[in-house]
C-alpha cells in the first residue's frame, strides 16, 4: 500500500515534534512518507461549527489530490475531519454534489484516509514492530490516551471500540512500556477552548491528569496536538488554580516508540516538551 | 439550569431546521440523558445536552440560540455516540452554532465566534492556519492582551511557535472555494427564513424570491442526486 502523508497545520507549528518523531518513526518501520503536496487546512472545529458544506468542502480538496494512495494522518483532528468529510460525500449524492459545486471538481468521497496507529498496528504489524524494537520501554508505565477524536463517532472513524481504544496500548506495550488500565482514555481534554476558555480545559485537564496519576503511570502518551499541549503546557496552571501538582510527562506516542525504535532524543524533539521527561527516562535505563 | 423546562409556545420549526441543517433528528430523543451522564461539560453548562434537546423538540428558539451551552460543548461526541436513539447532538449543536450566530446572538457571551471567524480567515488566505498569528489576530480582536502571554517566550523556547508558517499557492482558487460556500449558507438561509414565513436577514429579497431558491435549490439537489457534475475526480 502506498501513502501521502498530511500532516495538517499544527504539526507545522506546535506540534513540530509530533511531525519530526514521526517522520523519525516511519523512517525505522521502513514507512514511505511523501507529503501530501499543496494539503490545505482541514478547517477543522472553526469549519464545522460555522458552516457544513465548508467542513465538508475543504478535506474535499486536500483528499481529492491524494491520487489513489491512501492519506496517513498524524493529528486527531485532521483525522476527524478528514474522515467525517468522506463520510458524507460518499454516503449523500446530494452532499456530494454540493461539494463539487464548491470544491469545483467532482470527489466521490473515497480516498482511503488512515491514522498512523492503525498503519503501525494493522499495515505494519506489530511482529515487525517488535522486531525493529532496540531500546524496550522496560519499566515504563504509560497512560494511554487517545482523547476524542479518534474513536468517535465509530460509525466514522471506525478506529477501534469507542469506549476502550486499544491500538496504542497495544503498540507501547509492543516497544516493552506497561500499559495502565485506566477510565479517561477517551475523556476530552477541552481542546481548542485552551485559546477561548481556558478555564474549561483546566478543569477537563486536571480530570485526566489526576487519573492518570490514581491508575499509577509515570506519563501520558497522546496522538494529539491539542490534547499533548493542553495536558502538557498546562500542567502549572492548574497547579495554581487546584493546587495538584503532576509533573507527568506527557509524550506524543511517536516519541515513546522512536526512543523504543533508537531515535536519539534530539530526533524526537525530546527538548519540546513542557514537563521536563529526561529524568523519568534516565531513572527507566531509557534516556542514554 | 435545574429543574423543569419552561415551554411557553410549541411549534417543531427549528427541529425541522436543525434536521435540514444538519441531519440530526432531535425529535427522536426520549430524554433518558444518557448525553448529560456523559457530557465533560454539562455540569458546569446553563442546560445539559438532553435539556437543549427537548428545548429544540419544544421550539425554544431564542432560548436555544442564546444559550451559553451551545458554545461550551467541546464536540467531543461522546454524546452522539452513546445515543441510544441515535440523535446526533454534536452535530445539531454545530447548525445551532451556525443559527446563533446569523442570528448575532453569541457575540456578548463568548469568544468561540470570534476565533472560528479568524481561524477561517486564515485559511482562505493562506491555506493553513499560522498558530502564531492567529493567536495575535485573536488577542487584537478580542482585546485579552495578557491572558496566557507568560505562555509565548516558554514555546518560543521550546521551539513551538515558529515566527513564519508555510502558505499554499491557488489563494484566488481558495477565495472563490469560500465565496461559493458562503453564497450557499447565505441562499440556504434565505430558504429556511421563507419556509419560516420571515422576512430574510441582511436581504431585501422578499417571500417570494427566497422561496424562488428554495425550490431552486431542490431542483439542483434533486438533479444532481442522478447525475454527478462534470469534471470528475483529479
Amino acid at each position: 500500500m502506498s501513502y501521502v502523508f498530511f500532516p495538517g497545520c499544527a504539526l507545522d507549528g506546535t506540534a513540530k515534534d509530533f511531525h519530526r518523531s514521526t517522520l523519525a518513526v516511519a523512517a525505522r518501520v521502513g514507512l514511505d512518507l511523501p507529503e501530501l503536496k499543496d494539503w490545505i487546512c482541514c478547517g477543522s472545529t472553526a469549519a464545522h461549527s460555522t458552516d457544513p458544506l465548508l467542513a465538508d468542502a475543504l478535506p474535499a480538496k486536500s483528499l481529492s489530490a491524494a491520487g489513489g494512495s491512501t492519506v496517513a494522518v498524524a493529528c486527531a483532528s485532521c483525522y476527524s475531519r478528514l474522515k467525517t468529510a468522506n463520510h458524507h460525500i460518499a454516503g449523500d449524492a446530494a452532499v456530494r454534489a454540493r461539494v463539487a459545486q464548491v470544491v469545483g471538481s467532482d470527489y466521490d468521497g473515497r480516498t482511503p484516509v488512515l491514522h498512523l496507529l492503525e498503519i503501525l498496528c494493522r499495515d505494519i504489524g506489530l511482529p515487525r514492530i517488535a522486531a525493529a524494537i532496540r531500546r524496550p520501554l522496560a519499566g515504563l508505565k504509560v497512560a494511554c490516551y487517545y482523547g476524542c477524536l479518534l474513536a468517535r463517532p465509530p460509525e466514522i472513524t471506525n478506529f477501534d471500540d469507542a469506549e476502550n481504544p486499544t491500538l496504542m496500548d497495544k503498540l507501547l506495550e509492543t516497544a516493552g512500556a506497561s500499559p495502565v488500565e485506566w477510565p479517561h482514555k477517551t475523556e476530552c481534554c477541552g481542546a481548542s477552548f485552551s485559546i477561548t476558555d481556558s478555564s474549561i480545559v483546566l478543569k477537563l485537564s486536571n480530570k485526566i491528569l489526576s487519573m492518570a496519576q490514581a491508575a499509577g503511570a509515570d506519563c501520558i502518551a497522546t496522538a494529539c496536538p491539542l490534547c499533548q499541549l493542553n495536558l502538557d503546557m498546562r500542567q502549572k496552571d492548574i497547579e495554581s488554580r487546584f493546587g495538584r501538582r503532576y509533573r507527568l510527562p506527557v509524550f506524543y506516542f511517536t516519541q515513546l516508540l522512536g526512543l523504543a525504535l533508537g531515535c536519539q532524543a534530539e530526533e524526537l524533539s525530546l527538548s519540546s516538551l513542557v514537563v521536563e521527561p529526561m529524568a523519568l527516562l534516565e531513572a527507566k535505563g531509557i534516556g542514554r | 439550569m435545574t429543574g423543569a423546562i419552561v415551554i411557553e409556545s410549541i411549534g417543531g420549526g427549528l427541529a425541522c431546521e436543525v434536521k435540514e441543517r444538519s441531519g440530526a433528528s432531535p425529535m427522536s430523543c426520549y430524554q433518558c440523558a444518557k448525553c448529560s451522564s456523559g457530557c465533560p461539560v454539562a455540569s458546569a453548562g446553563d442546560l445539559k445536552p438532553h435539556e437543549l434537546v427537548r428545548m429544540v423538540q419544544m421550539d425554544q428558539r431564542e432560548a436555544v440560540l442564546t444559550s451559553r451551552f451551545i458554545w461550551e460543548c467541546t464536540s467531543c461526541h461522546t454524546c452522539t455516540t452513546r445515543c441510544p436513539q441515535q440523535v446526533d447532538i454534536a452535530g445539531m449543536n454545530d447548525a445551532l452554532r451556525a443559527m446563533s450566530r446569523t442570528a448575532r446572538t453569541a457575540e456578548l457571551s463568548t469568544a468561540v465566534p470570534a476565533f472560528n471567524e479568524i481561524f477561517l480567515d486564515a485559511v482562505r488566505e493562506r491555506g493553513r492556519v499560522f498558530e502564531l498569528g492567529l493567536m495575535i489576530r485573536f488577542k487584537l480582536r478580542t482585546k485579552r492582551f495578557f491572558e496566557d502571554v507568560g505562555k509565548a517566550p516558554m514555546m518560543l523556547l521550546k521551539g513551538k511557535l515558529p515566527l513564519s508558517g508555510s502558505r499554499v499557492g491557488g489563494e484566488a482558487e481558495r477565495k472563490a472555494l469560500f465565496g461559493r460556500a458562503a453564497a450557499r449558507a447565505a441562499a440556504g438561509r434565505r430558504a429556511a427564513c421563507a419556509a419560516d414565513g420571515q422576512a430574510p436577514e441582511g436581504s431585501a429579497a422578499g417571500h417570494q424570491a427566497a422561496a424562488g431558491v428554495a425550490a431552486e435549490q431542490r431542483a439542483a439537489t434533486g438533479a444532481a442526486s442522478h447525475q454527478p457534475p462534470e469534471g470528475g475526480a483529479k
